[in-house]
């Protein structure tokens, strides 16, 4: 058999001399992986993580814990100096003994040349019958026997008279810079005949109502709305007692049917207190309530605490146009007027006091508007330094928790409002209420502020999740890849010393 | 400086107070028979609130004058003045409005879904944009409804389709219309209970009684509707209706189209609405058949029997009595609908789908009409496919004066308007081809699989042939069935397996790429 002759075998290429498996291109590929991914850390980082502008946790560490303290000036106009000194040791005395309801202001009785250069001061000026007041001024019998006592308790009622006794449930809403008043006047069924169909609500709201608003300008603004409506059922049936109708205090809490009476208003967040007229339909009349004991109580009106007042009322007699007559909306909205001061906060005077003639021409006399000033000022200087102080422990404890310019600038706001409303306490009432009020409505606007709730539902865990299976997977081969290639990079460097 | 702006502005200042004395309410209910047996009924409850004016924006950094009422809404007074609204118009209606056999709707806006628009007067602090989005969340949160969802991706200004109804007032600053259909949205009871609360007499007394869910929502079409509007010289009104198309013959075993208000609303009219200034049930009576009306109309006009209800004394129920049983007629015609519409949307794939509108005009005379599309962008025209065609000929003279504003796709719809003129007696074939886009992820609505509706286009006619000239021609809109389209729809139900699974994918495939790149070949000898 004739074989050609074997090729003869070609010695195989050395793959080290092969362009693609040269050192420097190897540890160039791997140097450039490395390099974009080094550069895009920061690109990364930037791109996911979120927006959290450090907040003055030390200022409003400082600023919360600070308590308020409103100067009560009082000026006695009497040469009797030990007389002055034992009202203030009776003052002292009472304030120590009720510090609660003392609480945030700090009286002190001083002689009529002592008060001249300061303002916002009581006067107290001897007046030999029964106590009056006139504006800022107290006129007392200070020469009686027993007057320091007297005195000190007129004094208490009319600078502090917030206890809890006067206020048991609560009836006083929570402050807001601007209210909406809803009257309105419902008729349970107005088919049945002798439906109340109009009132002229413009001439109750310019007599009762405006002076009220217009006196407590300074608190609050007011939108004023009305509406009437002619079907209003209730959600139970009154009880029949012989000739009358009547609502036993059980059925008083459920007397407002929100499923069937369309109260709310729906196109702002202020809150709404509510001023509603009730007309029994001409089949259930008259209405009453009843007290606890199962009589007919004598007061046909009552107060929904921190919601509104309601006056159940039954026309005595209607005009051809089915009006309310004048001489019942006057009683009325007297009614709503005492109601919305109940509900505002307004003080009542003590029965001891009365007030000047001159001073009537008020709604309610200034003593009555100092003390809602300082409750006031008091509560929203301690709503604002809560607000702070839970959305700085709440930033801080929730590490996923966005926080943007917005609530950074509103929380700087109402810190720098609150310093502000210290340093001007000892000057100005009104100038610390509007302090305090801004800085509460800024705290509670941070703190309601949708921006910080944006990521709360994206935790970090949920992304290393989504992260792993991609980074886990492929970083491995790129780490090894540059740890083989400086073992390399060594031994080769090693090689060419021994050589050397 | 007594200039004529100030003395107005004083004028208006003092407006609530001639408002608070003349407020005045009317309700009607009018109950028609249709051609095909049906019968369709309208209730319109109306409010003036006499010599008062919509706000103007420019005072809306000020305080507001008192909202003193006595019959008109305050839920819905406190909106129109909150968002400073000249005219609202706001439609949410269930069904097909049958044009071909129903004839022309007494209360415009029949698309299905709902349906706002709103002219709101420029150059306040808030835009036009702003107001437009707080009263839609606003309406939302009155009538119980999704409007909020009316968004940027669904609101246009088709400012010629739909004119004023009522008039405008002449601030500095003009006038803009805002308008968003939501075709999808559901009409049920939970939006008729706040609609019957803005009544005076919600529907406890007078016509509002029967306004019965139960009955009304088992019609074969119903749609509620809110007219807000500016009548110049008279005052602000607010219009209610409530429309429902019944069939009587669905439950008839004598095939006779006898209707009461028991059959069609299941309740009577037990006592007037004390505050109604008129109150009054109309029925048409039809001509050339046999038919008796129970109890005895008040009156009889223009082929109208009337029935007062303020003047009843025992409940009120009306009942429309038929000896001969109904028969369908071979042929539908109506007057006032010239044309009959039809639209569908071709294609089953992601990338090519085709618009088609088929324009049948029935007059022997020549017609112009207005034709508007408000297309969300996740469907793209692609304008210059627009093409008409007769019996399948080319015919460049029928589109005409097209206005064209692109969507932006994330963003803003498109607006396509265009003004055909159709020949007599023909059908026009209007075809454009339309892309699909795709979508984000988080842009997908929930029950993604049904597909998007998409809003009715709205063709209006244009009477100006032959010249005579109707200027108010948006009392004749036209709306067209909605379309259904189908999107690629990602997998919602396992993200996390997905995004694993494509992870792992990756990382093998650059594993596998990475690792030949820098992989070391070394020579071993094997002996």
């Amino acid at each position: 058999m004739d074989s050609s002759p074997q090729p003869p075998p070609t010695s195989p290429r050395d793959p080290s001399k092969l362009f693609h498996q040269k050192d420097s291109l190897r540890r160039s590929i791997v140097a450039v992986y490395w390099t974009v991914i080094v550069l895009s850390i920061p690109l990364w980082w930037t791109t996911t993580s979120i927006q959290r502008l450090s907040l003055p946790f030390n200022g409003v560490r400082e600023q919360a814990y600070r308590t308020l303290e409103l100067p009560i000036s009082i000026c006695l106009d009497t040469t009797d100096s030990t007389f002055r000194k034992e009202v203030a040791d009776l003052l002292a005395r009472k304030v120590a003994e009720n510090s609660s309801r003392w609480a945030g202001t700090a009286p002190s009785v001083k002689s009529i040349t002592e008060c001249a250069g300061t303002n916002d001061f009581y006067t107290i000026k001897n007046h030999n019958s029964s106590p009056y007041i006139d504006g800022r001024q107290l006129y007392f019998p200070l020469e009686e026997p027993n007057a320091s006592s007297q005195l000190v308790d007129a004094l208490a009622s009319l600078l502090v008279p917030y206890t809890t006794s006067a206020d048991p449930d609560r009836r006083v809403a929570q402050y807001s810079s601007r209210y909406r008043l809803a009257f309105s006047l419902l008729n349970e069924d107005a088919t049945t005949g002798d439906g109340v169909m109009r009132w002229k609500v413009q001439e109750g709201l310019r007599a009762h109502i405006k002076p009220i608003l217009k006196r407590l300008h300074a608190l609050h603004n007011f939108t004023i709305e009305s509406q009437v409506q002619f079907h209003a059922p209730l959600a139970f049936s009154p009880r029949q007692i012989e000739e009358v109708y009547a609502i036993s205090p059980e059925d008083l809490t459920v007397f407002i049917n929100s499923a069937e009476w369309t109260l709310s208003s729906s196109s702002s967040n202020d809150p709404v207190l509510h001023l509603v007229l009730f007309i029994p339909s001409s089949t259930r009349r008259p209405l009453h309530i009843l007290t606890k004991d199962e009589s007919i109580s004598p007061s046909n009106a009552f107060i929904r605490p921190q919601w509104g007042g309601i006056i159940i009322h039954t026309p005595t007699s209607l005009t051809s146009t089915n009006e309310l007559p004048s001489k019942d909306l006057d009683i009325i909205f007297a009614t709503f007027a005492s109601q919305l001061l109940g509900l505002l906060g307004v003080p009542q005077l003590p029965s001891t006091v009365q007030r000047a003639p001159s001073d009537l021409k008020a709604s309610f006399s200034d003593w009555q508007l100092d003390a809602l000033l300082r409750r006031r000022t008091l509560e929203n200087a301690a709503g604002s330094q809560d607000t702070l102080l839970s959305i700085v422990k709440l930033v801080n404890q929730l590490e996923g928790m966005p926080v943007h310019e917005d609530v950074r600038d509103d929380v700087e706001n109402a810190l720098s409002f609150l310093t502000k409303m210290y340093d001007t306490s000892h000057s100005s009432l009104r100038q610390t209420f509007e302090f305090s009020a801004r800085s509460f409505n800024l705290a509670s606007r941070a703190f309601s502020n949708p921006g910080l709730l944006a990521l709360l539902y994206f935790p970090t865990e949920h992304k290393y999740a989504v992260y792993t299976p991609l980074f886990a997977t492929s970083g491995l081969p790129l780490f090894f890849a540059a740890l083989r290639e400086v073992k390399r990079w060594k031994e080769s460097r090693l090689a060419k010393h021994k050589k050397a | 400086m007594w200039t004529s702006g100030r003395i107005a502005h004083i004028l208006l200042l003092c407006s609530p107070i001639f408002a608070l004395s003349a407020e005045r309410f009317d309700e009607t209910l009018s109950i028609n028979t249709l051609q095909d047996g049906k019968v369709s009924s309208k209730f319109t409850f109306t409010t003036l609130l006499k010599g008062a004016s919509p706000r103007n924006p420019k005072t809306l950094d000020e305080e507001d004058e008192s909202q003193l009422y006595t019959v008109f809404p305050l839920g819905l007074g406190q909106i129109l003045r909150e968002y400073a609204v000249t005219e609202l118009h706001l439609s949410l209606n269930t069904g097909r409005w049958n044009y071909d056999r129903w004839g022309y709707p007494e209360e415009t806006g029949v698309g299905t879904g709902a349906e706002l628009w709103a002219w709101m007067g420029d150059g306040a602090i808030r835009t036009v944009d702003e107001r437009w989005k707080g009263l839609r969340n606003a309406l939302a949160g009155l009538f119980c409804t999704s409007l909020g969802s009316m968004d940027d991706l669904r609101t246009t200004s088709p400012e010629k389709t739909f004119v004023p109804e009522g008039s405008l007032p002449n601030w500095d600053a003009p006038h803009q219309i805002r308008h968003a259909s939501l075709p999808s949205e559901n009409v049920c009871t939970e939006n008729l209970t706040p609609f019957l609360k803005l009544l005076p007499c919600k529907s406890l007394s007078g016509i509002a009684t029967l306004l019965n869910p139960h009955k009304l929502f088992d019609a074969d079409w119903h749609g509620m509707s809110v007219h807000v509007l500016w009548r110049g010289d008279e005052g602000v009104e607010v219009r209610l209706t409530f429309q429902s198309v019944s069939d009587p013959l669905r439950s008839a075993v004598t095939r006779k189209q006898d209707w009461s208000f028991e059959s069609l609303f299941g309740r009577t009219i037990d006592r007037p609405c004390p505050v109604a200034e008129t109150s009054e049930v109309s029925v048409t009576l039809p001509i050339n058949a046999m038919y008796t009306i129970q109890p005895e109309p008040a009156r009889v006009e223009n082929n109208l029997a009337k029935f007062d209800v303020k003047e009843i004394s025992e409940p009120l129920l009306v009942r429309m009595i038929w000896p001969r049983p109904f028969s369908y007629p071979q042929t539908y015609h109506s007057e006032a609908t010239p044309f009959s519409v039809r639209r569908t949307l071709k294609g089953s794939s992601q990338a090519w789908g085709q618009l088609s509108l088929v324009i049948e005009n029935h007059r022997p005379t020549s017609m112009r009409a207005m034709y508007l599309e408000t297309m969300p962008w996740l469907l793209q025209f692609h304008l210059h496919t627009l093409q008409a065609r007769i019996d399948g000929v080319l015919q460049d003279k029928i589109i005409s004066n097209v206005q064209y504003m692109p969507s932006v796709p994330h963003s803003r719809p498109t607006t396509l308007q265009a003004i055909l003129t159709l020949p007599p007696d023909t059908s026009v074939h209007i075809t454009m081809d339309v892309t699909k886009a795709f979508l984000r992820y988080t842009e997908f609505q929930p029950d993604a699989q049904r597909g998007w509706d998409l809003p009715p286009a709205i063709i209006t006619p244009l009477e100006d042939h032959d010249n005579y000239t109707i200027p108010s021609y948006s009392e004749k809109r036209m709306y067209t069935a909605n379309l259904l389209v189908e999107q690629a729809t990602p997998d919602f139900s396992m993200p996390y397996n997905v995004i694993i699974f494509t992870c792992s994918l990756i990382a093998f495939i650059f594993g596998s790429i990475f690792n030949i790149l820098t992989r070391n070949f070394v020579l071993v000898k094997v002996d």
